[in-house]
């Protein structure tokens, strides 16, 4: 049984902010909500090496919102940005010309698509490289940066500008979410973690988890989006949590290759998350599509089933 | 040529309207023009939108400098120095602001010239859509009567432009309806030409090489995103009754923007300048300590410094 | 100094390890992957003090590259033709990083046909990148062009990347006697690598290549650049000063090779020019007054010495080792918009496309640039652009039309 042991109580979480306000994130970032909660472990000796996506306007001249450094780089090769800062401070401490103790943690920031897309290649030769950084993805499951188009992160029946509903289609998209957590995994990186706002204490657990490993720490967290699936930016943490609770973003770590599952929800039924999202709306009116949604709710009770039979 | 600027923010439809304008303008005859910027700005961030029309072809493209008609699709866009509402404004603009409140308190707030009018958009949306930022076609209606357009061309605009948008039928129908009431509700004013100032040849001020420190896009200012003030954003904001909150920090935890900071006795302290008005601490507060309320339209609730 | 047989692409890994370079992430790629070879082996034996990285690919070779640079780290990095277009759109970040990088480009023609061998439209691709080029003629000036490289990217007046260029096979893979300038003299040639804009470090923090908004600040930055690599050209004038003095080898924006009395002028970059002025020996000894213009620094354009070594001339041909479809040669574009405002310009500015995917230029072809531009400069008219393409040459291409079955 999986237990937390530094963040046990809410009030355990730092007080102190590292992402500060004034941004140009949407209102109700869910992702904007993640990299915050990360940061208070991460502190501010970072340098974020950032892919294009919603977080690049994190720094907009002339004004940023980090008290660390900052790296804006392409869409397709923020890792490998990671790899030259990283080798660079190792160099430059090795030879003496930087003290250990002006070293800075080396944090990529990559949307879905960057993650998912773009930057499969450089994120597959850091993880091979076993390169000693942290990647954050922040995954709000389309191409949100440029008004929430098809990405492979997009769940089937999810609708965006690029997968709307049709007469053929009638459940928008239809191909499954890409399993990132698993490509990742294949790599056999020390530290992987699915982390969701809503839950912080054990997204602040899993950064603290991940500081004792050297080598790539793999955080993929569920950055719900009220501008792109469209629902009051109040309702964030609600529709974060019911991702988790229906058991469609399963939060787990993987150390070594390892899964645990960090959290066993009871699963409510997905119509619970579904309902609340615009972007699912086609399924419940005009008329139900009662195929659609029970193809959703078969795939989750299929991923559970052999981790609660592990469980039992 | 007549040429028109809306100011919103992200998500209230200034877009849109200066779309339906456009076609209504279209429809009508006109050879017609209209063009959004496009910031990399999110949701509640300044947005403007532009539109010409007119008898001949219009040889002008993008930001409109000086504007016949100015419509303001929220009067906190008054005051935000980034949204640049004042922009070209003289005693002839015509000066439209979404607002329940009188023109001449307007005036008197924003101390802006032209000539004033208002009506509280915002307020015949919530009461008809139950939405507060349904009001790209009532502000497209006002545009429209404003600038001299006649209903049935608006009629098809609304639909076309939102039907474009994936709208349903029933809605935009609502939607027509709802705003032949605003074109209805707005005074016709005579356009009064003002003179553009006569421009000059620009003399250049060619910058010189200086040092990469300077001279890069680089920031080693830090943290200094706290100098731009999000709180315009809010429609609605989070207000603590004290004697409600339990002191359980989920406020404080969720808040993305980080704009909310625990007192010694664990009461929240919200950041008005930068509380964008998502309203997550209103949702997760298990007291109900945390209420929304309406932001007084006009700059009372929040002032830029 | 002692002197050794070395192929292009071993002196310019000779070039890195004498900059004593701090990071080297590497991609493979013919015909450049012997630079790469050298330098993982010698800094696996330690005879390099750099860390050596294998990267996934070209982009992202360039954008560890750029970001280590940044770091504070001195950096070298070399491609070829697919992978310098690979890593495309990093190259306009470094610039605007103002990271001053070295990369080396050894030029291979561009798919599609995919080939091996050499011309210039890779490197003259990224022309407008931001990146100051320098093309190499020997395997010794591939060698010390790095290190006069590395000394003006890395000067506060410039801060901008730099691309040395040489010629695939026809360099690359050619040997010839390489010497090789004594490491203390290099390192007073060369000052350690201390940049004041660059670094993140825990005390002093920093946001790069930050987004802009609008146009006021995208203008500025990117004129910046501009400005840093215009000043290059000074820059580039001292550090040939200061290399002539430790080393004895000058090296100038461009160079002239006899044109003291020359009526008509070829102008060529890269190790064809060596051809070229044997053409240009064989037909001074015909009576032919002509010489030889090679353009060694193409970013930034040395307008003002093109000007001065082309000033009054008869006839003069650019022979383009690349080809814009539908424009013709690039160097001949900015060849000629340089002598527009000239007053004693030219009688006739000839374009010559010759050498596409390392095609031979042969000594008759050189002699009937001459025979056409002197013919042009006669009649005060231009003439081009002319593809070198011989009649044997055409013959043969008709024999593998015929094989390859292709009907009329």
């Amino acid at each position: 049984m999986w237990q937390r042991e530094t963040f046990k109580k809410i009030k355990q979480i730092p007080r102190e902010e590292h992402v500060l306000p004034g941004t140009a994130l949407c209102a109700g970032c869910g992702g904007l909500e993640a990299l915050r909660l990360a940061a208070k472990v991460l502190g501010d000796h970072v340098v974020y090496v950032n892919a294009a996506g919603c977080f690049t306007m994190l720094a907009a001249y002339p004004y940023t919102s980090f008290k660390g450094s900052w790296l804006y780089t392409t869409m397709g090769s923020a890792p490998a940005g990671a790899q030259g800062v990283r080798d660079a401070l190792d160099v430059l401490i090795a030879k003496g010309r930087l003290p250990k103790s002006e070293d800075v943690k080396v944090v990529v920031l990559g949307g879905d698509g960057s993650t998912y897309d773009m930057a499969l290649s450089s994120t597959s030769g850091a993880l091979h490289r076993k390169l000693d950084f942290y990647y954050i993805c922040y995954d709000n499951e389309a191409y949100g940066n440029t008004g929430m188009q098809l990405s492979p992160a997009t769940p089937y029946a999810a609708r965006t500008a690029t997968s709307p509903c049709s007469v053929q289609h009638p459940a928008a998209t239809t191909q499954e979410k890409k399993d990132i957590f698993e490509i990742w995994r294949a790599h056999r990186p020390p530290y992987i973690a699915t982390v969701a706002p809503r839950y912080p204490l054990d997204l602040e657990e899993k950064f603290v988890r991940a500081a004792a490993f050297t080598g790539p720490k793999m955080f993929l967290a569920l950055s719900a989006c009220p501008t792109g699936w469209v629902y009051d930016p109040g309702e964030t943490p609600e529709v974060a949590k019911l991702a988790v609770e229906t058991g469609l973003w399963p939060l787990k770590e993987a150390i070594n290759g390892v899964v645990t599952h960090t959290y066993i929800p009871k699963r409510k039924p997905v119509e619970a998350y579904l309902k609340l999202q615009g972007r699912f709306r086609h399924l419940f009116e005009p008329t139900v599509q009662t195929d659609a949604i029970r193809h959703i709710q078969e795939r989750v009770d299929a991923y559970w089933q052999p981790v609660t039979k592990e469980q039992a | 040529m007549y040429a028109v600027r809306f100011h919103g923010r992200g998500g209230q439809g200034a877009k849109t309207a200066s779309r339906i304008l456009g076609t209504a303008a279209f429809l009508s005859g006109y050879v017609a023009q209209d063009s959004p910027i496009y910031g990399a700005e999110r949701r509640g961030a300044p947005v403007a939108a532009f539109t010409r029309f007119g008898r001949e072809p219009i040889r002008e493209r993008g930001v409109i400098a000086y504007p016949d008609l100015v419509v303001v699709a929220d009067a906190s866009l008054l005051e935000d120095p980034a949204a640049r509402v004042s922009d070209g404004i003289t005693d002839q603009t015509i000066l439209f602001v979404n607002s329940p409140l009188h023109a001449e308190q307007i005036r008197t707030q924003s101390k802006l010239p032209g000539r004033i009018m208002t009506l509280g958009v915002t307020e015949i949306a919530l009461q008809h859509f139950g939405q507060r930022e349904a009001i790209s076609a009532l502000l497209g209606a006002v545009a429209a009567r404003l600038a001299g357009l006649q209903q049935e061309p608006l009629r098809q605009a609304i639909a076309r432009e939102l039907g474009d948008l994936g709208v349903a039928p029933p809605i935009i129908e609502r939607n027509q309806t709802v705003a032949l009431m605003c074109y209805e509700s707005v005074q016709v004013m005579a356009r009064e030409s003002a003179a553009e100032p006569a421009t000059r040849a620009t003399i250049f001020h060619t910058p010189v090489y200086e040092s990469p420190c300077r001279g890069t896009a680089r920031i080693s200012a830090s943290g200094n995103s706290v100098l731009r003030e999000t709180g315009g954003w809010r429609t609605f904001r989070p207000v603590l009754v004290a004697d409600k909150c339990n002191g359980c920090w989920l406020c404080f935890v969720y808040c993305p923007d980080g704009v909310i900071a625990m007192n010694q006795d664990d009461r929240p302290v919200v950041d008005y300048a930068h509380c964008k008005g998502c309203q997550i601490c209103v949702h997760e507060c298990p007291t109900h300590a945390l209420v929304a309320e309406r932001e007084q339209e006009g700059g009372v609730a929040w002032t830029a410094k | 100094m002692d002197s050794q047989m070395m192929t292009g692409n071993l002196a310019a890994a000779w070039g890195a390890r004498l900059a004593d370079v701090d990071y080297i992430p590497a991609f493979p790629i013919t015909p450049q992957t012997e630079i790469v070879e050298a330098l993982a082996k010698w800094c696996e034996r330690g005879d390099l003090a750099a860390r050596f990285v294998s990267m996934d690919s070209e982009h992202s070779m360039m954008t560890a590259a750029g970001a280590a640079e940044v770091a504070g780290a001195r950096v070298f990095t070399a491609t070829s033709s697919q992978g310098l277009l690979h890593a495309f759109e990093v190259l306009y970040s470094i610039s605007g990083w103002r990271a001053p990088l070295v990369l080396v480009n050894v030029s291979r023609a561009l798919a599609a046909p995919i080939t091996l061998e050499s011309d210039h439209n890779d490197v003259l691709a990224a022309r407008d990148a931001g990146f100051l080029q320098i093309h190499a003629e020997t395997c010794q000036e591939v060698l010390d062009s790095i290190l006069m490289a590395y000394r003006i990217a890395e000067d506060e007046r410039v801060m901008l990347p730099v691309i040395v260029n040489l010629d695939g096979f026809t360099l690359s893979f050619t040997r010839e006697p390489v010497s090789l300038p004594d490491p203390d003299m290099v390192r007073r040639f060369l000052p350690p690598f201390r940049p004041s804009h660059l670094g993140f470090t825990a005390s002093s923090p920093q946001a790069l290549g930050v987004a802009v908004i609008g146009g006021t600040s995208y203008a500025y930055f990117r004129h910046q650049v501009h400005l840093a690599a215009r000043n290059a050209l000074e820059v580039h004038r001292e550090a040939a000063e200061s290399f002539h003095a430790l080393f004895g080898r000058r090296y100038d924006l461009v160079e002239g090779y006899r044109l003291e009395d020359a009526d008509d002028v070829l102008v060529m970059t890269n190790a064809g020019a060596s051809k070229g002025k044997a053409a240009v020996d064989a037909a001074r000894a015909q009576g032919q007054r002509v010489g030889l213009l090679r353009l060694r620094v193409v970013r930034p354009w040395p307008a003002e010495a093109i000007r001065q070594a082309l000033r009054g001339r008869r006839g003069v041909a650019v022979l383009d080792q690349n080809l814009a479809p539908g424009q013709g040669g690039i160097l001949y574009q900015e060849v000629a918009a340089c002598l527009y405002h000239e007053v004693l310009r030219p009688q006739a500015l000839c374009s010559f496309i010759g050498g596409l995917g390392g095609q031979n230029i042969s000594a008759g072809e050189f002699q009937a640039i001459f025979e056409q531009t002197a013919e042009a400069g006669v009649a005060g008219t231009g003439l081009g652009p002319v593809l070198l393409y011989s009649a044997e040459e055409h013959r043969e291409m008709t024999q593998l039309q015929m094989l390859a079955g292709g009907n009329a």
